[in-house]
């Protein structure tokens, strides 16, 4: 944390290297942390922290900040975070000998702004990582470097990757925030990025995958809503070709397939196509490791096919750069076949530069498909550049990722692995929309009422789900803990799944 | 039902392990391919002097159309309505039955594009047509809440929800399920699937070399609920998948047979030792597993009259496939009796005061094997191992009490296989145990091996075409949606619609089984 400091200091003289800086402390820090941690992050600590070190800087000792942060729970009603260590390089202006009746020996190098946020940090229910970002957010749009440094001082005493809710949505924004201060929001994003992917293999990826259906919905809604949607519309046909842009790894699938072959008539051919899109710019990050998931992946599906005596075939293409650009010589899209185009979280892996959006959507309109079925999560994370724009699209960042980050803590058990895994992925998703220029972003989500307008233009119209799928969803939602329902989108365009009366998935079907 | 094949030929050895060869042959091909659709027998095969009787579909559908004047109460039948009339003191009349030879009747179905609108397959009893005909080609109207399942006919439906939500799905893995979808989705990625194919190719390829006599029975599948008559489900779509009662017998040696203490009236010694392993479903491999995996237990069938017993058993053991396991003469070392085949009980009815009958043959205990890979026990082992956390716990129970594994054969988790290795194989797997009264039905027929034949042969052709691919899943295992009533309209077909049943009906058999390959044609059409 002082090396956090001494960057900001350094940063606001212009002199910043952060590669310099990133490890001048690290070596006393590791034994500290190796004796403090004894949590039971012991694996994903070690893989992330060695894997991804050198670009560290940010966040570099997240086992002493819990370790920190637990003292100061335990404390619990002093407001302000102990500070062990005072190093005279931090931000040596708002050096304050603090009260010994608060603390015993403790600096606060901005009391002014521990005291602003006492209510929050002490309140019961308090959301004081919104709080306290909300405000950095302001204060870098208002070009308040001071405050600016203030704020992240405390952020980064309060923030923990494995902390609750609160410190996890600090401990992402402030590397989020950080990244964009130094201007390194992409090269931190490919850093996390990489890191993720030297750890993703199949193993890690289908545990993760088929954990998160397992305690959650918010997958599982969407296939099973797409996949009757796709069924009803291809029903009768002999020939099914499936263009599969999706984010959850084939796991739609197998029930799909059980379904066809369960069909009162004949057992229809299936083709399904799946795209892979790899950003041309962030180039190869790891690119190994997901290709060769879906490898793995593409011969369990063919496997499971044959078990289910579907007539199969499985292809994944590879499309590199913007899915505005998919040429629909790619895709191999016969005559014969009824075609389903299945979109779950495609839409907003597309930059929302110039028109790329529409684009797509004409391509998909172009592709003549019986049906689009479309699932996107509910937000509206279109981040502006700077100023006013800028924090308001924080501020609802900051609302969905809380969302997301409850509805996983309400849904995992506290150490799950694979829920720290999701919750690294928001992480990257944070530093993609707050710190990533917006050409880049892969993240920037709309509502569905922007989606289902764009949609209408790209001259699709929405078909409602029929109630069989909608009463397939509910007795999915049954089954998962309390707190998931099912709401009707107005005029008929798709349903949303919604957890504790907020929006956070939309599923729908279109028909050109 | 218990009986021997002598021969051993090896034809034959390939149709035992149909699932697995299915499935090594679709592993060669890289896709799978559109075949030429075999002829097999289809159900509906009636006798050609019945009399054919086309209902319209409202009176098909019609529920409960005869009505009281009285209190406008509906019954299905006029019988019914008769005795309901009694109570009102109203006149009333019972149609005697005549002794008359009544002609028999078989039943079209309406659809004009359904198969069974043709005469030559209509249906023998008006049950069935009406199951059918809603199952088919009318609206799924009952709906489980809890699993979104739809049912067409209320006594599936029924059924189903008396065991939705109380069964647990478990994956080979042993990850236990209770959502359907989630386990197909976890299926799909599991391991398990790749690892048994692999152990099906082991399976496919011991049992060609073997020398051993295997006989297919696919039996409807039944459910755990004896009282609830309806038939197998007609539709694949109801969850119920063709269960698969398989059996490979072979002869015993003669001096073997000596200990079978058979009765007398059983026309074929029974194979001497028969491993029985249960599980809730089957698999792609074929004999291993299922919904869960193993669940249950392996034991020795020593008789017919044992078999027999089991079938008489209340089919407390629901959902359970077994897997007969004879051991041939070519391995004296291991005493055939080894596995206390008692625990037939076991399977059947769990009941604990059958089990002292095991434990009074001291000298069946298990003699370990040079072989580690062939010993019983381990197979034993592993199914105990599997079938641990099953909800069956009465298997289990049997199962514990019955073996005393050496505790060398601790290991051999892939022994699995080991049944494979012996040359005399019996291979006996039930759905469950309604499948067992299913037996029972089918003992006084299975005096002669002609008639055992019979039925296998009946069966195959029954069910053969019916996506029993899909029931490697084990999904639809003992839903419920089927019962005993369905296992004797099928062997009631049985005597309809036999076209092979002869000796080489095995090879028969066999070719049932390469329709498997061919997913095209699994489609169930049954009914």
């Amino acid at each position: 944390m002082d090396t956090l400091f001494r960057l900001v200091s350094l940063q606001s003289d212009q002199s910043l290297n952060s590669s310099r800086t990133s490890s001048s402390s690290r070596s006393s820090r590791q034994n500290l942390y190796q004796q403090e941690d004894e949590e039971c992050f012991n694996i994903f600590m070690d893989d992330e922290d060695f894997s991804s070190s050198s670009s560290k800087h940010y966040n570099p000792y997240p086992h002493h900040q819990l370790h920190h942060h637990q003292q100061h729970h335990t404390a619990s009603n002093t407001p302000t975070p102990t500070t062990t260590t005072t190093t005279g390089s931090a931000t040596p202006t708002h050096q304050h000998v603090y009260d010994q009746s608060a603390d015993q020996f403790s600096y606060s190098p901005a009391r002014d702004v521990t005291l602003e946020f006492a209510a929050s940090l002490s309140g019961q229910n308090s959301r004081w990582a919104s709080d306290i970002l909300l405000e950095t957010a302001k204060a870098i749009a208002d070009r308040n470097s001071t405050r600016v440094q203030q704020l992240m001082w405390m952020l980064n005493e309060l923030g923990s990757l494995y902390g609750d809710i609160d410190q996890k949505l600090a401990s992402y924004f402030l590397q989020a925030l950080f990244s964009r201060m130094m201007d390194s929001g992409e090269r931190t994003y490919r850093t996390l990025i990489s890191a993720s992917e030297k750890n993703c293999s199949f193993d890690s990826t289908r545990k993760m995958v088929l954990k998160f259906q397992e305690v959650s919905p918010w997958t599982m809604f969407g296939h099973v809503a797409c996949n009757g949607a796709i069924i009803e519309a291809l029903e009768g046909e002999s020939k099914l070709h499936i263009i599969d842009i999706s984010n959850t790894f084939c796991t739609q699938w197998p029930t799909l397939l059980e379904a066809i072959a369960t069909r009162s008539d004949e057992t229809p051919h299936l083709r399904i196509t799946t795209i892979l899109v790899s950003k041309s710019g962030g180039a190869n990050g790891g690119a190994a490791g997901v290709p060769k998931v879906m490898k793995e992946i593409g011969s369990r599906m063919e496997k499971f096919a044959r078990l289910m005596g579907v007539p199969f075939k499985f292809n994944v293409i590879h499309h590199a750069g913007d899915l505005s650009e998919l040429s629909l010589a790619e895709l191999d899209i016969k005559e014969d076949e009824a075609l389903a185009i299945n979109c779950v979280g495609a839409l907003h892996s597309v930059a929302t530069v110039g028109n790329r959006r529409d684009l797509l959507i004409s391509i998909l309109r172009r592709m003549q498909p019986r049906i689009v079925t479309v699932v996107e999560e509910e937000a509206d994370l279109d981040i502006g550049v700077d100023g006013l724009e800028f924090v308001r699209g924080f501020q609802e960042s900051l609302r969905w990722f809380r969302v997301y980050f409850e509805a996983l803590d309400e849904s995992f058990p506290k150490t799950s692995n694979e829920r720290l895994m999701l919750e690294r992925a928001a992480g990257c998703a944070i530093v993609d929309l707050v710190a990533c220029p917006q050409a880049e972003s892969v993240e920037r989500r709309e509502t569905a009422a922007r989606w289902s307008h764009r949609l209408q233009g790209g001259g699709f119209r929405p078909v409602s789900f029929n109630e069989e799928v909608s009463d397939d969803v509910r007795a999915l939602l049954r089954r998962y803990k309390d707190g998931w329902s099912m709401i009707q989108g107005s005029d008929s365009t798709g349903i949303f799944l919604s957890w504790k009366d907020q929006p956070v998935v939309w599923a729908s079907a279109w028909k050109p | 039902m218990a009986e021997i094949e002598n021969s051993a030929s090896q034809a034959s050895g390939e149709s035992s392990f149909l699932l697995s060869d299915n499935h090594v042959k679709s592993e060669q091909s890289v896709e799978p391919t559109l075949p030429v659709k075999k002829k097999r027998n289809l159900p509906g095969m009636p006798d050609p002097d019945a009399e054919v009787i086309a209902l319209s579909p409202k009176t098909l559908m019609a529920t409960n159309r005869f009505v009281c004047e009285i209190c406008n109460k509906g019954f299905q039948r006029d019988q019914n309505l008769q005795l309901h009339r009694r109570g009102h003191n109203l006149p009333w009349k019972l149609r005697q039955r005549t002794n008359k030879e009544v002609r028999k009747r078989v039943y079209l179905c309406p659809e004009p594009t359904c198969i069974h609108h043709d005469p030559s397959r209509a249906l023998g009893d008006l049950t069935g047509i009406k199951k059918h005909f809603c199952r088919k080609h009318g609206e799924k109207k009952f709906k489980c809440e809890r699993c979104s399942k739809k049912y067409a006919v209320q006594s599936d439906w029924k059924a189903h929800m008396k065991t939705c939500g109380t069964r647990e799905y478990r994956c080979d893995c042993g990850t236990l399920f209770s959502r359907r979808d989630s386990f197909i989705t976890h299926r799909a990625f599991c391991d398990a699937l790749a690892q048994e194919s692999a152990l099906a190719q082991s399976l496919a390829i011991t049992s060609s070399e073997g020398d051993m006599t295997k006989l297919q029975v696919v039996a409807p599948s039944v459910s755990a609920v004896v009282s609830s008559p309806p038939p197998p489900p007609l539709t694949p779509s109801t969850g119920v998948l063709s269960p698969v009662l398989s059996i490979q017998s072979s002869e015993l040696p003669e001096n073997q047979t000596a200990q079978l203490q058979l009765p007398p009236g059983a026309a074929a010694p029974f194979a001497d030792v028969a491993t029985v392993t249960a599980s809730n479903s089957s698999t792609s491999s074929g004999n291993i597993a299922g919904n869960g995996g193993i669940f249950a237990s392996i034991f020795n069938v020593a008789t017919s009259a044992e078999l027999s017993q089991l079938a008489a058993q209340p089919p407390v053991a629901s959902y359970s496939t077994m897997l007969c396991t004879m051991a041939g003469q070519d391995q004296p070392i291991i005493d055939p009796m080894s596995l206390s085949l008692s625990s037939t009980l076991y399977l059947s009815s769990g009941s604990s005061s059958l089990y002292p009958a095991a434990l009074e043959h001291p000298h069946r205990h298990y003699t370990p094997t040079p072989q580690p890979d062939l010993s019983a026990t381990a197979l034993l082992q592993k199914a105990a191992q599997m079938g641990a956390t099953s909800s069956n716990s009465s298997f289990l129970r049997g199962l514990g009490l019955a073996t005393t594994p050496p505790p060398d054969r601790q290991d051999s988790r892939n022994s699995i296989i080991a049944p494979s290795h012996w040359n005399n194989t019996t291979h006996v797997k039930l759905e469950n145990s309604s499948v067992a009264s299913g037996l029972e039905l089918g003992l006084p027929s299975s005096s002669s091996p002609a008639s055992f034949n019979e039925l296998m042969m009946n069966s195959s052709s029954l069910f053969g075409n019916r996506p029993a691919t899909l029931d490697f899943l084990g999904l639809g295992m003992g839903a419920g949606e089927a019962s005993t009533g369905g296992f004797s309209a099928f062997l009631s077909s049985i005597t309809d619609g036999l076209d092979m049943t002869t000796s080489n009906s095995f090879a028969g058999v066999g070719s049932t089984v390469d329709t498997w390959d061919y997913p095209s044609d699994r489609k169930p059409s049954m009914l």
